[in-house]
């Protein structure tokens, strides 16, 4: 496949695109910035010295959307019909998830104003927090989906995501200590949609914390650690211990794996 | 045979691969359920299917041992996908040989019903309007126990 911003010399140009039909095109980008919880919480919380931080940053993603041909040399300058920036604060990965779309009917995709939008929305975030916090890391900025125009639609493939649950990205779960050699411990997995919903994929727990030593007692335990543990009591929570299924008053032993998950949608 | 895997399979290449020297089976009943492009809400583009890897193999092999008790059966091979699957992917398969018809027709079905209900995969859907888990179905269950224990 040719790069279409280089010449027959390989030299850069611009595409020439005023003989491309116009189309609908929409593109779809995201980025996370990852800061100590303490920021997190005083940014959820408005109590930042520099005022709304979020509402600055959205300006400033819409801002640099716009401007994107100033800043990026081959890129046309287009005119935007939508720019759209939102905000995911996730207390899980103590990190807030900036997504940009944009959209116009023209010649040329979008895909580069919404990558500058989530880039400059991060850096925004940065600024606006850096009087409190100076480690923030901004990272994943990547294209999430495009549609229109002559190469078709993209959507990214979630790689990242897990098929095989229960496993998650090292320093993802805040919860909890690990194991260590001496004293007796239970691995707990959330699978699935719990898994989402409770922000925790895995995590272990001291068998010493249990007052008494089944799934019943674990569930008290872990409500005891963290409040977001009682939704195991909303809806209906399938538990297996061992990868065998289990109810609330199956016994547990040191090195046990307890798995929480929501009814099976298989098939 | 039991397998979890995220490539396609082939059901006639299963099939064959079941019957191959075999004289003595009468009937083969085979079941591929595919990916539907609406479900709880229109226009699914995709979907992701989770699963627990252990407990999914053994949950399938206990199903097929309770099909092999309750039929009498020359073959069984199970096949689920895991991933992420668009509309129109064959997304899991059962193969079932018995020397007569009935046998296959009823242990097919009680795979696929115990499976729905006992197997632990879990399907994201990913639409026009977002993603979503599905949830369980209550039709589901009424299926499963239409074979008494459950």
């Amino acid at each position: 496949m040719a790069l279409t911003h280089l010449n027959a010399r390989g030299e850069a140009h611009m595409v020439d695109v005023g003989d491309k039909p116009e189309s609908r095109r929409e593109a779809s980008a995201s980025g996370v910035i990852r800061m100590h919880p303490a920021t997190l919480a005083l940014l959820a919380d408005g109590g930042l010295p520099k005022g709304d931080v979020l509402a600055t940053a959205r300006i400033a993603g819409i801002q640099a959307a716009k401007r994107t041909h100033e800043l990026i040399p081959l890129c046309h300058s287009l005119a935007l019909s939508k720019v759209t920036i939102e905000f995911q604060l996730d207390s899980a990965r103590s990190s807030v998830e900036v997504t940009a779309t944009c959209r116009l009917n023209g010649r040329t995709g979008v895909e580069m104003e919404a990558l500058t939008a989530v880039s400059v929305a991060c850096l925004t975030l940065y600024d606006m927090c850096k009087a409190v916090d100076k480690s923030m890391e901004i990272g994943e900025i990547h294209l999430n989906s495009k549609t229109g125009g002559k190469s078709g639609d993209y959507q990214r493939l979630e790689t990242g995501a897990p098929i095989v649950t229960g496993e998650c990205a090292a320093g993802e779960v805040s919860l909890g200590t690990r194991c260590d050699a001496i004293s007796p411990c239970i691995r707990v997995k959330c699978l699935a949609e719990l898994r989402e919903r409770l922000g925790v994929g895995e995590l272990s727990v001291p068998l010493a914390s249990l007052a008494r030593a089944d799934v019943a007692g674990l569930k008290e335990a872990l409500k005891e650690q963290d409040p977001r543990f009682a939704k195991l009591d909303e809806g209906r929570v399938l538990c297996a211990v061992n990868q065998v299924m289990a109810s609330d008053t199956t016994p547990i032993t040191d090195e046990d794996e307890v798995a929480f998950f929501p009814p099976v949608t298989g098939g | 045979m039991i397998r979890v895997q995220e490539a396609p399979f082939d059901s006639g290449v299963e099939q064959q691969a079941m019957l191959a020297g075999r004289t003595d089976i009468g009937a083969v009943v085979s079941f591929t359920g595919l990916v539907r492009d609406f479900n709880e809400r229109p226009e699914v583009r995709a979907l992701t299917l989770e699963h627990y890897p252990g407990m999914t193999e053994s949950s399938l092999s206990d199903i097929v041992e309770q099909a092999e008790s309750r039929w009498s059966l020359d073959g069984v091979c199970v096949i689920h996908r895991i991933g992420r699957l668009a509309p129109g992917d064959p997304i899991v398969l059962v193969v079932v040989a018995s020397a007569h018809r009935r046998a296959a027709f009823e242990a097919c079905e009680f795979i696929m019903d115990y499976l729905k209900t006992r197997a632990p995969f879990w399907k994201k859907e990913h639409a026009s309007d977002g993603d979503y888990w599905v949830a369980e179905r209550e039709s589901d269950h009424r299926d499963a126990h239409r074979w008494g224990t459950c």
